[in-house]
C-alpha cells in the first residue's frame, strides 16, 4: 500500500496538505484545479521535492529518506521525457529490463501506433507521438509505483481512447499502483479506479 | 562516484594554486623574510607599473570596442558584403592565435626597419605604450566585432519593423534599437577585455620594458627571473590576484560574453542603410580585412629571405610535434578537470543554491586570476628541492597548462551542461542513470561542445610562453619558445617561418573549430 500520511509539502510560500492511501494495484486518478499542487504531490512521492512534515510509506516503509534512484518508482513528466540528442530506441533502453523486453516493447509500440517511430530521433516526432513512447518507457518499467502528469494531454481522441485502455491493461497486468493526473473526465472514467480531488 | 570526482577535480585544482602560493611564501620564510614584500607600496616604481597596467588596459579595452562598432553594423547592415564567414573565422583566429605569431608579424611590419615605415616615418619606435595597444587591439578588437555583431544579431525582426512602421530616422533607429539593444554588451565587452589586457604577458614581455611600460605580471617575471627578489613577486602577485579578482567580480555582475556564436541568421526584414552608408560599410569592410591580415601576410617577405640551403628542418619540427603533443595533452587533461570542476557547481544549480554556485564557479574559474607566472614560479620553487625538474620540466609544462586553462574549457561546457540538467536531470535520475550510464547519456549530448571546447583550449594551450619560460627543457622547445628566442637573436627570417607554421597549424585548427561549432548548432 502507498501510504500519504499527513503530508505537508511548502511550495512557492503555500503550505500543501496531503493525507490518502492507495492500494497495491490501484489506479488513483488526480485532478483539481491548476496550482492545487497536483505535480508536487508526485514530485515529493519521486523525491524531487521535500516534504516539510508528515511521511510517504510503500509496504510500509518510509520513502522520504530515499535518494530520487533508490525510490521503487517510475514517472513521467509534464514534458522533457526523451532525451532528444538520442533515438528513441536508445531512449527506450534507459530504465528497461528483462530477456523479453525488445518483443515487449515492439508489441506495445504496435498497439500505440508509434512501431514506424522507434529508428527515428525524437525532434522528427510530433508531440503526441513522443508521449506515447515516453508513456510506453514508463509503464513497462519494473517499478511498482508509476507517476504520471497529464500523460494523455497532448494525444488526439482516437489514439488517446487507445493509450487509456493500453495504460489501464499493463498497469493492471503487472499489478501496477498508478497516480494518474488529468483534467479529462473521460480518463477518469476510462482508466481509473478511484478519482481524488485536490483542493 | 561522480560527486567524488567532482570534488578531486575542485581540489587538484586548488591545491596546484596553494601549493604554488605556499612555495613562494615558504622559500621567503626560509631566506629570513616573513612574506610579501609591503614596503613596495611606498616605492613610486610600484604606483608606476600598477598605474601603467591599468592605463594600458583601459585603453586597450575603449579602443577595441570603439573600433569593433562600425565594423560590427557594416557587417550586420550590408548582409550582402561577401566572404563575411571567413571575415568572422579570421576575427577568431586574430583573437586566439599565438600572441608571439602577431608580435613576430608587427615587428617586420612596424618595427625599426619595418615595411610600412622605414624610411618615411620618422623616429618611430614600436616598443613602449603605443605598440602594446596596437598588439592588443588588434588581438581583442576582432573579438569585440564578434561579440557586437552577434548581439544585433539577436534584436528581434520585430523591432525593426515597428521602428519602420513608426517613421523613425536612422538617429531614433541607433538611439531606440541598436543602442537599447549593445550598451549592456558595451559595458560587459570593456569590462572583459580590460582583464584579458590587465594580464597581458607576451605582449608587453615583447613590446614593452623599463618602468614605464611595465604590468604587474611582467613585473612578476622580472622580479623573479632577473632579481629573484620573492618577496616583491610574492606582494605583486598578491596584489594582482587581488585586483583581477575584483574586476572578475564586476564583470561577472555584469553577466557574461558570449562570442562563439556569431554565425549569422536568417533574417526577414532589416532597414536598408543609404547608398552613402553603404559604400562606406564596404570600404570599412575592406580596409579592415587587409588591416587583419597584414601581419599575418607579413611572415612571407620574411620567409623569403630564408636560406633553406643551410637550414635545418629538424629545428623547427621537433618543436612542431612538441607544441602539438603539449596542446593535446593539456587541453585532454583540461576538459576532464573542466567537467569534474563543474560536477559541485551543477549540483548546487540544481538544488537552487545560488550563493554555493558562485563559490564553486570562482572555485573552478580562479586559475584565470592567479598569474601564470606566480603559479609556474611558486611550484617550481616548490617542487625544486624535491624532485628533478630537468627530467620533470615538461610534465609540468603539460599540467599547468591544463590547470590555466580549464576555466576556458568550464566556461564552454557550464551551459551546456546546465542546460542538460535543467531538461534531463528529474529524467535521468527518474531513470536511475548513475555514473557510467549518466555519463553514456551526456557524452553525446555534449560531444559538438565538446569538440569545439577542445579545439579552443587547444588553441591557447600551443600559445603558452609563460609556463614554458619556467619549467621548458630546452631540448623540447615549442614553436612560441623557438618564435621567442629566433626574435630575441634578431633571426626575424626564421621567425617568420616558426611563425608562419604555428599560424597555419592555429589556422586549421580554427576552421575545423568553427565546422564543428555550427554542426553542434551552437
Amino acid at each position: 500500500m502507498l501510504e500519504i500520511d499527513q503530508l505537508e509539502v511548502a511550495w512557492k510560500g503555500v503550505t500543501l496538505n496531503y493525507d490518502f492511501t492507495v492500494d497495491v494495484g490501484e489506479i488513483l486518478t488526480i485532478q483539481g484545479r491548476s496550482g492545487v499542487g497536483k505535480t508536487t504531490l508526485l514530485n515529493v512521492i519521486a523525491g524531487f521535492e521535500q516534504a516539510a512534515k508528515g511521511d510517504v510509506r510503500w509496504q510500509g516503509e518510509s520513502l522520504l529518506p530515499l535518494k530520487v534512484t533508490q525510490r521503487p518508482v517510475s514517472m513521467l513528466f509534464q514534458e522533457h521525457n526523451l532525451f532528444e540528442h538520442l533515438s528513441v530506441w536508445q531512449n527506450l533502453q534507459f530504465g528497461l529490463v528483462g530477456d523479453d523486453i525488445e518483443q515487449r516493447i515492439r508489441q506495445a509500440a504496435a498497439v500505440l501506433e508509434v512501431s514506424d517511430q522507434l529508428d527515428k530521433s525524437p525532434l522528427k516526432l510530433s508531440g503526441g507521438q513522443r508521449q506515447r513512447i515516453a508513456i510506453l518507457r514508463t509503464l513497462l518499467r519494473p517499478e511498482p509505483i508509476v507517476l504520471l502528469d497529464e500523460p494523455f494531454a497532448e494525444l488526439d481522441s482516437t489514439t488517446r481512447l487507445i493509450a487509456n485502455d493500453w495504460v489501464r491493461e499493463t498497469a493492471k497486468a503487472g499489478n501496477k499502483t498508478v497516480l494518474l493526473i488529468t483534467h479529462q473526465n473521460e480518463d477518469v472514467e476510462r482508466v481509473g479506479d478511484r478519482n481524488l480531488m485536490l483542493n | 562516484m561522480t560527486q567524488l570526482f567532482g570534488k578531486f577535480s575542485l581540489a587538484l585544482l586548488l591545491s596546484m594554486t596553494a601549493l604554488a602560493f605556499y612555495g613562494l611564501m615558504g622559500f621567503s620564510a626560509s631566506k629570513g623574510n616573513s612574506g610579501a614584500d609591503w614596503s613596495l607600496l611606498h616605492d613610486s616604481y610600484f604606483w608606476s607599473i600598477l598605474g601603467f597596467s591599468l592605463k594600458q588596459a583601459g585603453l586597450s579595452a575603449i579602443l577595441s570596442v570603439v573600433l569593433a562598432w562600425p565594423i560590427a553594423r557594416a557587417l550586420y547592415y550590408s548582409p550582402w558584403l561577401p566572404f563575411r564567414s571567413g571575415f568572422l573565422s579570421l576575427c577568431l583566429l586574430c583573437f586566439i592565435m599565438p600572441t608571439l605569431v602577431l608580435i613576430t608579424g608587427l615587428v617586420v611590419l612596424l618595427g625599426r626597419s619595418g615595411l610600412l615605415v622605414s624610411g618615411w616615418v620618422e623616429g618611430w619606435n614600436l616598443y613602449g605604450l603605443h605598440g602594446i595597444l596596437i598588439a592588443h587591439v588588434f588581438l581583442n578588437m576582432p573579438f569585440a566585432v564578434r561579440v557586437l555583431y552577434q548581439q544585433m544579431n539577436n534584436i528581434p525582426d520585430t523591432s525593426w519593423k515597428l521602428a519602420g512602421q513608426l517613421k523613425f530616422t536612422p538617429l531614433q533607429r541607433l538611439r531606440w534599437v541598436e543602442w537599447a539593444s549593445l550598451k549592456a554588451t558595451f559595458l560587459r565587452l570593456f569590462g572583459f577585455i580590460a582583464v584579458l589586457c590587465f594580464n597581458s604577458f607576451a605582449v608587453v614581455l615583447a613590446l614593452g620594458g623599463g618602468p614605464q611600460a611595465t604590468t604587474l605580471e611582467v613585473a612578476v617575471f622580472q622580479a623573479l627571473k632577473y632579481d629573484f627578489n620573492i618577496p616583491e613577486a610574492l606582494a605583486l602577485a598578491w596584489i594582482q590576484f587581488a585586483i583581477t579578482g575584483l574586476l572578475y567580480v564586476m564583470v561577472s555582475r555584469w553577466g557574461s560574453v558570449n562570442w562563439l556564436s556569431a554565425e549569422t541568421s536568417v533574417r526577414q526584414w532589416l532597414p536598408k542603410p543609404s547608398a552613402l552608408v553603404s559604400v562606406f560599410n564596404a570600404v570599412l569592410y575592406t580596409l579592415v580585412w587587409c588591416i587583419l591580415l597584414m601581419p599575418l601576410l607579413a611572415l612571407i617577405p620574411g620567409i623569403a629571405e630564408m636560406n633553406w640551403q643551410k637550414f635545418n628542418w629538424q629545428s623547427v619540427l621537433l618543436p612542431t610535434l612538441t607544441t602539438l603533443v603539449v596542446g593535446v595533452m593539456s587541453a585532454s587533461i583540461a576538459l576532464v578537470v573542466a567537467y569534474g570542476v563543474l560536477i559541485p557547481l551543477r549540483q548546487s544549480a540544481i538544488r537552487g543554491q545560488h550563493k554555493l554556485q558562485l563559490l564553486h564557479e570562482w572555485l573552478g574559474m580562479h586559475t584565470l586570476l592567479a598569474p601564470a607566472m606566480v603559479l609556474s614560479v611558486g611550484l617550481y620553487v616548490y617542487f625544486l628541492p624535491r624532485i628533478d625538474l630537468d627530467a620533470w620540466g615538461m610534465l609540468f609544462v603539460v599540467l599547468l597548462n591544463a590547470a590555466v586553462i580549464v576555466p576556458f574549457a568550464a566556461q564552454h561546457l557550464r551551459p551546456r551542461l546546465l542546460q542538460f540538467d535543467q531538461q534531463y536531470y528529474r529524467l535521468a535520475d527518474s531513470l536511475k542513470l548513475t555514473g557510467w550510464a549518466r555519463l553514456k547519456v551526456e557524452l553525446p549530448w555534449l560531444k559538438g561542445t565538446l569538440l569545439f571546447s577542445f579545439s579552443l583550449v587547444l588553441l591557447f594551450a600551443m600559445g603558452d610562453v609563460a609556463i614554458f619560460s619556467i619549467f621548458g627543457d630546452e631540448d623540447w622547445m615549442t614553436l612560441p619558445w623557438l618564435i621567442y628566442r629566433f626574435a630575441g637573436t634578431y633571426r626575424m627570417a626564421e621567425a617568420s617561418l616558426a611563425s608562419a607554421i604555428l599560424l597555419l597549424i592555429c589556422a586549421i585548427i580554427v576552421l575545423y573549430f568553427e565546422r564543428s561549432r555550427r554542426h553542434a548548432g551552437n
